[in-house]
């Protein structure tokens, strides 16, 4: 336990400096997520939201048709 | 070329917390032991809940359901995370500064004074159990008037509160102090985040404030006959969606200052996280009318522009999860991985640090998408108050949050106690048990919501109608809340086991030094402007004026100060001051009889 | 400050993010119609709700073609009207407010949800096409009996919806050669005209008339029966007018016996002779209308 920080920082094999450290890795990760982002968002609102029906409306426009 | 990072100076190098801060060590270990108090009583009162709704395990009567609930939300929200961060940004202050504060009587003091809230809340809402005694706080978290509670609960929130407001006095003082020593020098990153938070919690607390002394307070002593409903709730909310980034912001500091730490890597970038604390700062507060997209007597305009700022309190969270993730990576590059995903391999695994705090950023991750819709105005309809809020406040302050603290818990007791972890394998085991278990949970919880399961429901089994799943049962969504929730008990059992078990154990010389993650982009990247404290609380405050000014004239103009009974105040724009006069004049009431409280047990719930 | 390459990138991907939510949310409100529960109703003292216009008595009501207005009290621990009743193909607008504490109105599988705050209206208009029944749910803690609050909502056909309102008074017990009345009032709540048939069945006996009620009126007839031909006994009879029914039974006896009861009978028989005779007046009314 006590290195708990300690060994992990011992495992380091090379240091890498602000100008040579691409994060491509999390480019990757991140893109994933806003590609997930924005698949659920459209399920959520347009399936799952006014799938849901009936819902509130107003008096504007009284016949909807929904995907 | 690797930059020169700015080495940090430790009172002794290599020393531990304990060593270099022997007293404050003390206070922040005693904030911690009543964080994990709450969190114990708090978890417990969880597993029954999951239970007695979903009608696997009933042995209470449904009405005490409420009691357990109200005590598992005070005690959990408020409680647990408040103590254990006040004792975090201790730590962060007197670490960074490398400096004491500047008087530990001060410090015990609001440590007691935050204590003696806990006890005043705690009293009646546990009174509640118990017909013996006529006194009680079913009320929930939010409170909400007309439910009323025993105004010791009232006037405990408000003790627990100062105790807060004065630790962030502590907190100032000490920059106040270092700054007048090292006038030319930036903010070091973790005092820059323990200063925004607290401005952030000042200007947010407000309205809690205000809504006890002028409103609650008074009436649940008789003082006023009446409340305006939704005034309350509407300052409830002032107060009650900032509070969120009070417990988050501790989590992201963890995230920024030790998670690249353990990763074996250096933050990314120093600037973009005073960036990501300032825009939380100014965006906190004015975004709560988000949680009352369904209340009547609100316009849709206002409800509109709460919505936009709630979206754009988005940025400074996805900032974070690339400088986090990008932390991380630079860290296991260092370790000697590869490729685009191969070197999330390389990362330390068989940390519980890092391996806590790393599931708790994958859950806020997907916390963040839930939250996304939460924040959306007309889809609101369909999930508010549903169990989907549930499984969402479940990952961010269950999970992000109460992960992360569990987690960094491995790493800062050995610091404040000098004794060595008691069982790391075990504390490995418990962060993972707490990341499956409330994958369970908060999933099915997330889907029980969207058939219109509500929240907050002791028995949602009705006699008219069943909920109607598409895809599962809701046999199957009970099932799983009922695993998670006895998965994430046992993940908590084993986080005492270790807690005790580090408390009797022996001291130990080779604990690892005190300190926290360098960066790869320091400071001094970072425009001046960022560290200028003043001029971004102005701005904090004048977005709260736009965006609550006249949604709370409107109200009142509405509904009258002191509720529907009374005639309309008449408000217009030069009635602010008179409306400030009241307020003032109910505040001094309630002062004054604060004092005589301690033998009047008037009042009880009173729906 | 040198801001990475990718982290601008970043930036720039969470601002669309931010931006097409804020997007979508507009195209619901704008372009699909959707609107939140806001300010426009007034607010209402909660003391009050009883002596009010439209939460008195709380009801549907029937103001347009194909347009309803519901209004609805929430409180500990339930909801009135209960159940709801209104047509599918229409256009209903709720009225919700509560009497006591804060509570919601939440209909189960649908987006009509509601908070309901006491002083407040909250207003919905809902759209129901199909004929279903939902249950309505309390979503916010009111109370120890939070969870026993609950309520349908019943969408039935459009055929088969009215707002008719059947009520016969009728005599429990007469002596034979006594004339049996039935007084037959019908209302129609609805804005059309309500054209129907009521029929009485009294032993072998069945009676005929043909009504019709004028929307937003009460018409009133009254079938008479001669004991003489019931003869002694027990007489189970039933008024129907489409859907609904009423029954009773008629006790024939020669002699009725104690006085107690003759008083009781003629203070009935009193009563009754006044609404014959109001009766009278209406039904011809109805019957100079066609």
């Amino acid at each position: 336990m006590t290195q708990s920080t300690e060994s992990d920082q011992s495992d380091q094999i090379r240091e890498i400096g602000h100008d040579e450290y691409d994060p491509v890795g999390t480019l990757a990760l991140i893109g994933l997520y806003f590609l997930i982002l924005v698949l659920l968002w459209f399920f959520m609102y347009f399936v799952e939201f006014l799938g849901n029906e009936p819902t509130v409306t107003g008096l504007l426009l009284s016949v909807v048709g929904l995907a | 070329m690797a930059k020169p990072t700015e080495v940090r100076t430790m009172s002794e190098a290599g020393s531990t917390y304990i060593d270099a801060f022997p007293a404050e060590a003390k206070v922040v270990r005693a904030a911690f032991y009543s964080s994990f108090l709450a969190l114990a009583i708090g978890g417990l009162f969880g597993v029954v809940q999951t239970l007695h709704r979903t009608d696997v395990y009933r042995f209470m009567d449904s009405a005490d359901y409420y009691t357990v609930l109200t005590a598992h939300g005070v005690l959990l929200a408020i409680t647990f995370t408040i103590f254990f961060l006040v004792g975090v940004f201790t730590w962060a202050i007197t670490t960074s500064l490398d400096r004491g504060v500047e008087d530990i009587r001060f410090t015990w003091a609001w440590y007691g004074l935050m204590v003696l809230g806990t006890a005043l809340v705690a009293i009646p809402i546990f009174a509640g159990f118990t017909d013996s005694i006529d006194m009680s706080a079913s009320v929930l978290f939010t409170f909400y008037a007309p439910l009323q509670a025993h105004p010791l609960f009232y006037l405990g929130l408000v003790l627990f509160v100062v105790g807060t407001w004065l630790a962030g006095v502590d907190w100032f003082r000490s920059w106040l102090a270092w700054k007048a020593e090292n006038p030319d020098e930036r903010i070091p990153l973790p005092t820059f985040m323990v200063l925004t938070t607290t401005l952030m919690w000042y200007i947010a607390t407000l309205g809690v404030a205000i809504a006890i002394l002028a409103f609650l307070l008074p009436w649940s002593l008789g003082l006023i006959d009446s409340v305006n409903p939704l005034l309350t709730r509407t300052l409830f909310w002032f107060f009650g969606h900032p509070v969120v980034y009070f417990w988050l912001m501790p989590a992201y500091m963890m995230w920024y200052i030790m998670l690249p730490k353990v990763s074996g890597g250096k933050l990314f970038s120093d600037p973009l996280a005073r960036v990501v604390f300032v825009l939380f700062l100014i965006l906190s507060v004015p975004t709560g009318i988000h949680h009352q997209y369904l209340d009547p007597g609100i316009a849709e305009g206002f409800k509109f522009i709460a919505m936009t700022n709630t979206m754009f309190l988005l940025l400074p969270s996805l900032l974070t999860a690339f400088t986090v993730v990008a932390s991380m990576e630079h860290g296991a590059r260092q370790r000697g991985g590869e490729g685009y995903f191969g070197w999330l391999k390389a990362l330390p695994w068989r940390d519980p640090v890092f391996t806590g705090m790393a599931l708790a950023g994958l859950m806020f991750a997907a916390a963040g998408f839930s939250g996304m819709i939460n924040a959306g105005m007309n889809i609101n309809y369909l999930v508010h108050n549903t169990f989907w809020v549930v499984g969402h406040f479940h990952l961010t302050v269950g999970t992000a949050v109460a992960l992360t603290f569990m987690a960094v818990t491995y790493w800062f007791l050995p610091q404040v106690t000098g004794r060595a972890l008691w069982n790391r394998s075990v504390a490995l085991v418990q962060v993972v048990l707490w990341f499956v278990g409330m994958t369970f949970m908060s999933n099915a919880m997330h889907r029980a919501g969207l058939l219109g399961v509500p929240r907050r429901t002791a028995e949602p089994q009705y006699d008219g109608f069943e909920f109607e799943a598409a895809v599962g049962s809701v046999g199957e969504l009970n099932a799983q809340i009922a695993l998670g929730g006895i998965l994430l008990t046992l993940s908590l059992a084993l986080f005492f086991a270790n807690v005790v078990g580090t408390a009797f154990n022996g001291k130990s010389d080779s604990l690892p030094a005190n300190g926290y993650a360098e960066t790869l982009s320091g400071s001094e990247d970072a425009p001046l402007v960022l560290d200028n404290l003043k001029l971004w609380t102005a701005i904090a405050v004048v977005l709260v004026i736009f965006a609550y000014t006249f949604p709370i004239l409107s109200i009142v103009d509405r509904g009258g100060l002191f509720g529907p009974d009374v005639n309309p105040f008449p408000v217009s724009l030069d009635t602010l001051p008179v409306l400030g006069l009241v307020l003032e004049q109910y505040v001094t009431t309630a002062l004054a009889t604060a004092g005589e409280l301690t033998g009047s047990i008037v009042t009880e719930v009173t729906p | 400050m040198n801001i990475h390459t990718y982290e601008k990138l970043w930036l720039v991907a969470a601002m669309v993010l931010i931006v097409g939510f804020i997007a979508t949310i507009t195209y619901g409100s704008v372009g699909l119609g959707i609107t939140m529960v806001g300010d426009q109703q007034p607010t209402i003292e909660p003391s009050e709700i009883s002596d009010d216009e439209r939460f008195g008595e709380p009801r549907v009501e029937h103001v347009g073609e194909n347009e309803y207005e519901a209004y609805v009290v929430a409180q500990t621990f339930a909801f009135s009207p209960d159940p709801i009743e209104v047509p599918a193909n229409s256009e209903v607008t709720f009225y919700v407010t509560a009497r006591d504490v804060i509570h919601s109105f939440s209909v189960a599988g649908t987006n009509i949800n509601t908070m309901v705050i006491p002083g407040e209206i909250a207003e919905m208009t809902v759209e129901f096409d199909e004929p279903g029944e939902y249950g309505i749910v309390c979503n916010e803690y009111c109370g120890s009996g939070h969870h026993d609050m609950e309520g349908m909502l019943h969408v039935v056909p459009e055929d088969e919806f009215d707002m008719t309102e059947l009520s016969v008074d009728a005599d429990d017990e007469l002596e034979l050669g006594d004339e049996a009345a039935f007084n037959v009032s019908v209302e129609n709540r609805m804005l059309d005209d309500l054209e129907t048939t009521a029929t009485l069945e009294i032993g072998d006996e069945m009676l005929e008339e043909e009504l019709t009620v004028a929307g937003g009126d009460l018409e009133e007839t009254t079938f008479t029966v001669d004991t003489t031909d019931l003869g002694e006994g027990e007489h189970d009879w039933t008024v129907a007018i489409d859907n609904y029914e009423e029954s009773g039974t008629l006790t024939v006896v020669e002699e009725l016996e104690t006085d107690d009861e003759n008083e009781d009978d003629d203070g009935d028989n009193g009563s009754d002779g006044d609404d014959d005779e109001n009766d009278d007046g209406e039904t011809d009314g109805g019957e100079d209308d066609e």
